[in-house]
């Protein structure tokens, strides 16, 4: 076993790094393609186009309007006077957001009664629309806060939030991870399955069945260099994290095999796709259509609370979404296994149950 | 162009398609699960967040404050502790998304009339869902234990979605999704396969010209790729219960016109590739992988830089993806899509007469 | 009428990159000429049949075809010939009737023409009762014939056949000629690229190419002339020599050129003219020498150098292992569904035998192959190679068998070295036994020093002696080659043809199977298969003696017999 198993595990890494196509991809997709949806691709709520309506042209309703131009989420791109230039700039999209202070918004603060104030808000991307909508009440808030400092005081709970592990909620470092998870999972499934159907097709597949070969040697040596490629390419990931200022809070050790664990179902999954498959395109296809819903049950793109719960329970099954956890865990949290190990063991059950189910598979089709 | 050929083209096209039961299956039925797939889980309004509370105060007040995020359709009372450690570690392990820390004395201070102040801890890991976490959270101690009393009146008016349902806004979007991902694909490897199996030596060496060969596809797969719209629309309209704000006619002629876009991207990666391998992968990194994440589908393109906003320019998606939604919340008309309607027909002729050009009657 | 002349080339060449492919050439071909292009593996046959159809622009020069101009006027061109490259160009999913009608109609035939003139052409190929099968359905040869049809049904003036022999089965192959002799004496001119020397005897003038020049242009006796009066065949006579003795002397004398390893006697080309007595002298004596005709493949010898022809031959230990040690299979059948790709086959092997199994594509040659080596299950019956049961492919029986496939099963992105360190290591060969053994079988195929290329640039006929010394390297008792010389030049097939017989004199039973049918005489017996069943088997004489042929009758006659015989019988003989 020993021999035969060498020679094909050392046949596989000089194939894996003649096949310039294959390697370009890997390369390509844990470093350029985390970069340009790191710097990309944001669900960071800012700088939405405002227009303003002051109709009421005093100090408080400049100041409101003040706070508004500063902060984060706005940027104050319209002054008009009218309000139906304004929704105007709305209807083409020009601003996301119109804010009207009516005439009389001072003084009727000032005197004790209640002042109104109107936003105008385009819907379109919902996400964005709640978002803006938030952040523009809490900007109210702060303004009558400062304004009227007695105002509504009286016996009421006050909310002190702190966001912990990513203090300004910036996506991109959640980004990044997730990236990279989503890396390991193509590059897990596709190269096991690419690897095992240029042999069918080429039909060297069969003059390996007449060598003494066991069906097992073949199958590590298919699989083997996957997680161990798979494994390394984190490092260069590594750095990439570092540039996005995503510190690394736990362990790397942990992180590693875990990330080891996972690739384990990644790449059973690859070689059942490569059993079921005769060519290379129907390989590429299958994996491509088996890649999309683990990758959006996984909570990697959008968050599993938004999804119905019917898709929630079936996102239990996607190792993807136990991996998620665990990078954002270990990288943002530092957490440990103490903390991880429920994630863990379900990564392990899947990844050894799906391991051997593709072992046996693999066994049936290929003799 | 003499009919009788281009005819000959077409009717051998479509017994081809015809007889490969497994390439119609996949175009009928991929689009539908990618479909269901985003119109579910692309979905940003977060319902459910599992929360852990830390009640130190365990006062009827307290409980009653735990007992408002519980009912809140918002939260999901998942834990329960009186060890901040328990909530350290769920938060740690993502067993829960946020917890909330009721100091001692929240009842003593209410009752004193002062400001009670509730701690919340988001878990910034996972940012989008941290913060429309953190609003709600906001929003229900504010409101306790009464409403609380505004002066400034905010009148929030949401306009184009009034209910913020995020199916209105991907449905429309997915239609310029789908419609990339599988008709260029489809196309390019339907004539990478006869430059792979050599059956395009026969085209060769005969009197079809490459107008009659690429408009010979065309037919075809655009004939598919309009039903798989035609049935996406359909489906996505009536399951997902998006209103059509605009005239149905407008997106279908933009839909049309965009089939022929998609189509004549497949050719022309078909026209620059030898083998189905690299047609595929051309074919994701030009048409799915752009249409998903550079057209405004999902991630706004006013937030990235210059330079990939420039890029994103160069795939149509996003064109379509403006009419659509323009025309489905918005209710566009004809003037207000023209602009982006002008640079798919613009694009589309390009691309036609770059793959007609590339597409050389010769081995090499 | 005057028509201009078919083919005009004027220092036409071609260049892909740096590598020159075709050297700048001039030739033009007459009106109902039949030009064959023959030359070994890469010569640039493929690369200059597609220059003149058009649909390969030349890097220099110009041509025209039928007065049309290739590179300008490559539609013109397109219209009045017709071109068949060498893979398959039918869609598989048409039948045969829609892949007619296509070629018809882009080729601008009216409706009327057409049905007239594809009822002809289906019923001329044989392939009238097929018309609703699709083409993926037709077996090689059908598809051939059909491929063949598309080209003529508008009745081009110009026809281009780039190997329209490769990977068809006899039968077929002699049908397609006949198809084609009777376009010929309607006038059609044609441009034959071809490896088959008897395709290339029944053209009228004969192209030799060489590395992109040619060499030679001329009627066969032209082009024969300089082989005139060397060629001669010799055999051990009442000697009682071997063949290898007998070459090993021939070897010593200078003015031998090459000797080639024929069944039965050896052919030798001379450097110069010399007379029979002369040559006999320097014989052992009793040995018979006879002056002979000479052939297509002296010429491709006499170009070949003498040194890479002859090659040193170690010495391989003979191991009689009995009977029982080769191929028995009883009662063989593996189906496909319903179809029974091999029905109820037996027949034995014993050690040392070269065993030729004979048979029309689709007939079950190679599923009969997988079955022996354990790839395919084995439904009814038994195998028993070198002893060891067949089903299941157990380890045992891989130790034992060598296989080579139709497709020579290489990694093409691994140099040659590595495919041999490669399955070395397969075998269980590691360190100084893996240096040896692939010293070995290197040395056993010739492949003395092996290009450090990547295994996917070499030519075919170097592909094939790795692709052999890769299944051997474990020394095999028993050998199994799928079509080990498809598309392979003569003289490498010379080549292979001596290592075979070599390694069969040594104790290994070799399973080959082949459509060049002269080949088949290297063999000690035939086994003709047909429709997945065993129709005969055992050695020539005694087959030709069971058909009612004369004893000397040739394999292609008794293949023809064999198989007309069936069919009378049966009258599916054309059938897939």
């Amino acid at each position: 076993m020993g021999i035969a198993l060498f020679g094909l595990l050392r046949k596989e890494l000089v194939q894996f790094f003649r096949d310039r196509l294959i390697l370009t991809l890997i390369l390509w997709l844990y470093t350029i393609e985390v970069v340009i949806c790191a710097v990309a691709l944001s669900f960071d709520v800012s700088h939405l186009p405002l227009a303003v309506v002051d109709e009421d042209r005093s100090a408080l309703s400049r100041s409101l309007i003040q706070k508004f131009a500063v902060s984060e989420t706005f940027d104050l791109k319209f002054q008009e006077t009218r309000v139906a230039t304004a929704t105007d700039l709305l209807e083409k999209g020009d601003a996301t957001m119109v804010l009207v202070v009516p005439a009389g918004f001072e003084g009727a603060l000032l005197a004790g009664k209640s002042a109104q104030l109107q936003l105008l808000q385009d819907g379109t991307n919902s996400n964005i629309a709640a978002n803006a909508v938030n952040d523009a009440l809490q900007i109210v808030q702060r303004q009558e806060r400062e304004a009227l400092p007695a105002a509504g005081k009286k016996g009421v709970a006050v909310p002190l939030i702190r966001i912990w592990y990513n203090p300004d909620l910036t996506t991109s470092g959640f980004i990044v991870l997730s990236m990279i998870a989503l890396a390991g999972m193509m590059v897990g499934v596709i190269h096991p399955a690419a690897s095992i159907v240029r042999e069918k097709e080429r039909g060297t597949i069969e003059q390996l069945l007449v060598t003494p070969i066991s069906t097992l040697e073949l199958f590590l040596a298919k699989v083997t260099p996957t997680l161990i490629m798979g494994v390394l390419s984190i490092f260069p990931s590594l750095v990439i994290v570092r540039v996005f200022d995503v510190p690394l809070q736990g362990s790397l050790l942990l992180f590693l095999v875990l990330t080891a664990i996972f690739l384990l179902s990644a790449i059973a999954l690859g070689v059942l796709i490569a059993a079921y498959s005769r060519t290379l395109q129907q390989a590429l296809l299958l994996s491509f259509f088996g890649l999309f819903p683990l990758m959006f049950l996984s909570g990697s793109l959008t968050p599993v609370e938004a999804m119905p719960p019917f898709l929630q329970s079936l996102s239990l099954l996607s190792p993807l979404r136990y991996y998620m956890d665990i990078i954002v865990g270990i990288f943002l949290k530092g957490a440990g296994l103490a903390v991880l190990w429920d994630e863990a063991l379900a990564l392990l059950v899947i990844g050894v149950t799906l391991f051997i189910f593709s072992l046996w598979v693999f066994r049936r089709r290929v003799q | 162009m003499k009919a009788h050929r281009l005819g000959a083209l077409i009717v051998k096209e479509s017994r081809e398609l015809i007889r490969d039961p497994v390439t119609i299956a996949l175009a009928v039925i991929m689009p539908l699960i990618m479909l269901f797939l985003f119109g579910y889980a692309v979905n940003l309004d977060v319902e459910q967040v599992a929360v852990g509370i830390y009640d130190l105060d365990n006062t009827p007040a307290s409980r009653d404050l735990s007992a408002r995020f519980d009912s809140s359709r918002y939260f999901q009372l998942e834990q329960k502790t009186t060890d901040l450690r328990d909530l350290e570690s769920a938060l740690q392990s993502s067993t829960i998304s946020m917890g909330v820390v009721i100091p001692a004395g929240l009842a003593r201070q209410l009752l004193r009339g002062d400001e009670a102040p509730v701690q919340v801890i988001v878990d910034g890991g996972y940012p989008v869902l941290g913060r429309l976490a953190s609003a709600y959270a906001e929003a229900v101690i504010a409101n306790f234990p009464a409403p609380r009393q505004s002066a400034v009146r905010v009148q929030a008016r949401v306009w184009f979605n009034p209910s913020l349902r995020s199916v209105n806004f991907v449905i429309p979007g997915l239609f310029a999704v789908i419609l990339m991902a599988f008709p260029p694909l489809l196309t390019a490897l339907a004539i990478v396969r006869e430059k792979e199996t050599g059956t395009i030596e026969q085209i060769y060496a005969s009197p079809v010209t490459s107008t009659e060969f690429v408009v010979g596809k065309l037919v075809p797969y655009g004939l598919v790729a309009f039903l798989e719209i035609l049935m996406v629309m359909v489906v996505g309209f009536a399951w997902f219960q998006v209103p059509i704000a605009g005239s149905p006619i407008l997106l279908l002629t933009s839909a049309f016109v965009y089939v022929l876009t998609t189509v004549g991207i497949g050719l022309l990666v078909s026209s620059l590739v030898r083998t189905q391998l690299a047609a595929m992968l051309i074919t994701l990194i030009v048409t799915l992988m752009p249409s998903f994440l550079f057209s405004g589908f999902l991630f706004p393109l006013f937030t990235m830089p210059l330079a990939l906003q420039l890029y994103s320019w160069l795939f149509p998606a996003g064109y379509f993806m403006e009419i659509s939604r323009g025309i489905v919340l918005k209710s566009a008309g004809l003037e207000a899509v023209l602009p982006n309607l002008m640079m798919l027909i613009v694009y589309t002729v390009l691309v036609f007469v770059f793959a007609a050009w590339r597409m050389k009657q010769k081995v090499a | 009428m005057s028509s201009p002349e078919p083919i005009v080339a004027k220092g036409l060449g071609r260049q892909f990159g740096d590598n020159v492919v075709i050297e700048p050439l001039d030739v033009s071909v007459d009106r109902g000429q039949r030009v064959g292009i023959v030359g070994a593996d890469g010569a640039g046959k493929t690369t200059l049949l597609q220059m003149l159809a058009g649909i390969l622009d030349p890097t220099v020069g110009e041509c025209r075809v039928l007065g049309f101009d290739t590179r300008r006027e490559a539609k013109q061109v397109a219209a009045q010939i017709g071109y068949m490259s060498q893979g398959f160009t039918l869609y598989d999913r048409l039948s045969v009737k829609e892949n007619l009608s296509f070629a018809a109609r882009i080729r601008d035939v009216p409706d009327e023409l057409y049905r007239e003139r594809s009822e002809r052409l289906l019923s001329m190929s044989g392939l009238g009762r097929f018309t609703d099968r699709p083409a993926a359905k037709l077996s090689g040869g059908m598809q051939k014939k059909l491929s063949l049809c598309t080209n003529l049904v508008h009745e081009p003036e110009l026809l281009i056949l780039d190997e329209p022999g490769l990977g068809v089965d006899p039968l077929s192959r002699r049908h397609l000629w006949t198809m084609l002799d009777r376009f010929r004496s309607q006038g059609l001119t044609m441009v034959v690229a071809t490896s088959y020397m008897d395709e290339a005897e029944r053209c009228d003038r004969i192209l030799l190419l060489e590395q992109g020049r040619v060499l030679a242009d001329g009627s066969l006796e032209e082009l024969l002339r300089p082989a005139a009066g060397r060629v001669f065949t010799v055999n051990a006579g009442d000697t009682g020599r071997g063949l290898r003795e007998l070459s090993g002397i021939l070897a010593q004398i200078d003015s031998v050129h090459s000797v080639q390893w024929l069944p039965d006697h050896l052919r030798l080309v001379m450097n110069a003219d010399i007379a029979e007595n002369q040559l006999a002298e320097l014989l052992p004596e009793g040995t018979h020498l006879a002056a002979a005709e000479p052939r297509l493949e002296d010429l491709f010898v006499l170009r070949t150098d003498r040194r890479a022809g002859e090659q040193q031959f170690p010495e391989l230990a003979r191991q009689d292992r009995g009977k029982e040690e080769g191929l028995v299979a009883t009662g063989l059948s593996v189906r496909f569904g319903h179809f029974k790709a091999v029905d109820r086959v037996s027949f034995e092997a014993p050690s040392g035998e070269l065993l030729a199994l004979l048979g029309p594509n689709g007939a079950g040659k190679t599923t009969l192959i997988r079955a022996l080596c354990g790839l395919v299950a084995i439904d009814e019956g038994n195998a028993r190679v070198a002893g060891v049961s067949s089903g299941g492919g157990s380890t045992a029986l891989r130790r034992q068998i060598g296989y080579m496939s139709q497709r020579f099963s290489l990694y093409l992105e691994l140099t040659p070295w590595e495919n041999l360190r490669f399955f070395a290591n397969a075998y269980g060969l590691a360190g100084g036994a893996a240096r040896a053994a692939i010293d070995w079988a290197r040395e056993v195929t010739g492949l003395t020093d092996i290009p450090d290329k990547l295994t996917g640039d070499l030519s075919s006929a170097l592909r094939q002696r790795l692709a052999l010394a890769c299944s051997l390297l474990h020394r095999p008792r028993v050998l199994f080659l799928d079509e080990p010389t498809s598309g392979v030049d003569p003289v490498a097939r010379y080549r292979f043809w001596r290592v075979i017989r070599e390694l069969a004199a040594s104790g290994m039973t070799v399973l080959v199977t082949t459509h060049y049918l002269e080949e088949a005489a290297y063999c000690d017996r035939l086994a003709l298969m047909l429709d997945g069943r065993l129709l005969a088997h055992g050695s020539r004489s005694s087959l030709n003696h069971s058909l009612g042929l004369e004893a000397d009758a040739t394999v292609e006659m008794l293949f023809t017999a064999a198989i007309e015989q069936a069919g009378t019988a049966n009258s599916r003989a054309l059938g897939p």
